[in-house]
């Protein structure tokens, strides 16, 4: 199962999010959107517009599932921890 | 935003602002909109870090957990506080979206933080406006709930919302008078009722909104 966080480097919730995947030894693809520039950033943000809806973060995918914002519950049950 | 694309920076704020700083700032803004900073002061501190961050990239303080879009039309709804662009989102909430700021009567912030759940659709909220002493009897003003526009009218000690635009040319009721229990719209002088949203011209009737004072602060109630 992939797993991938789409974050802001400046969001308190994506550090706790990071956080606890770091410490729940879960492996991850994380992409800092803030830091990305011009067509790519465009791309990725529109990316997470379709998964999400919005542009608020964090966004995590797991496998099909998508779970905005750090929710631990949601983590724990889609990541099976 | 560089000079290059034709719009300079408005640098509200000096190169070492505080985190201090922008706490003495805030807390008016909010305080006036029925919210309060979370009582879990070190997710405050770290939200307003984060903000620095971006005050020192960009020369303002945007939301840290929503990503700027470059069009200022836009990005002026995530400025910090950006309580008056989602009033009705973050009422129903109970905080705004990254949890820096809760309404005044949440006891315990740490139980909102790391919640993001948009709120059901059609459910009622209640969404602070202003304080009482803002308003002097006698007064009507203009307030924005989410995108409605309304005029909120003082009579004695009651409130009233109705909508703001008067259904003859489209006047703001919130620029006229009161007499009474009458707001007469500055335009053309229609009339209307300020507790039934009536007027005497036929099919006129504008939309009422009810109003509840609590704890010092006037909420107009709405749906989601």
């Amino acid at each position: 199962m992939t797993v991938m966080l789409y974050a802001l480097s400046t969001c308190p919730y994506c550090r706790l999010t990071k956080k606890y995947l770091d410490e729940n030894d879960v492996e991850y693809d994380v992409i800092d959107v803030d830091l990305l520039e011009g067509d790519e950033r465009t791309a990725v943000l529109a990316d997470v517009k379709n998964l999400s809806g919005g542009t608020s973060f964090p966004v995590l995918v797991v496998g099909e599932e998508v779970i905005v914002g750090f929710n631990k519950a949601a983590m724990k049950e889609h990541l099976g921890l | 935003m560089s000079a290059a694309q034709g719009r300079p920076v408005r640098r509200r704020f000096s190169a070492d602002t505080t985190i201090d700083d922008l706490k003495a700032y805030m807390e008016p803004f909010a305080g006036s909109l029925g919210y309060k900073f979370n009582t879990e002061e070190w997710f405050v501190d770290e939200v307003l870090a984060s903000e620095i961050g971006i005050l020192d990239a960009t020369g303002d303080v945007y939301c840290p957990c929503r990503m700027r879009t470059g069009n200022p039309k836009e990005d002026v709804a995530i400025v910090c506080p950006c309580i008056p662009f989602h009033n009705v989102q973050f009422a129903a909430m109970r905080k705004c979206w990254c949890g820096l700021f809760i309404l005044n009567d949440v006891e315990d912030g740490a139980d909102l933080l790391g919640v993001i759940e948009e709120p059901e659709k059609g459910a009622e909220v209640e969404v602070p406006v202003c304080r009482v002493e803002d308003m002097p009897a006698g007064s009507v003003r203009h307030v924005k709930v989410g995108k409605r526009d309304i005029a909120l009218a003082r009579v004695g000690d009651e409130f009233y919302a109705l909508s703001n635009v008067c259904l003859h040319a489209f006047g703001p009721l919130s620029g006229g008078v009161l007499d009474g229990h009458t707001v007469v719209c500055p335009w053309h002088g229609w009339r209307y009722d300020v507790r039934t949203g009536t007027t005497d011209h036929p099919g006129a009737d504008v939309k009422t909104y009810p109003v509840v004072v609590r704890d010092g602060l006037v909420l107009v109630v709405t749906t989601v």
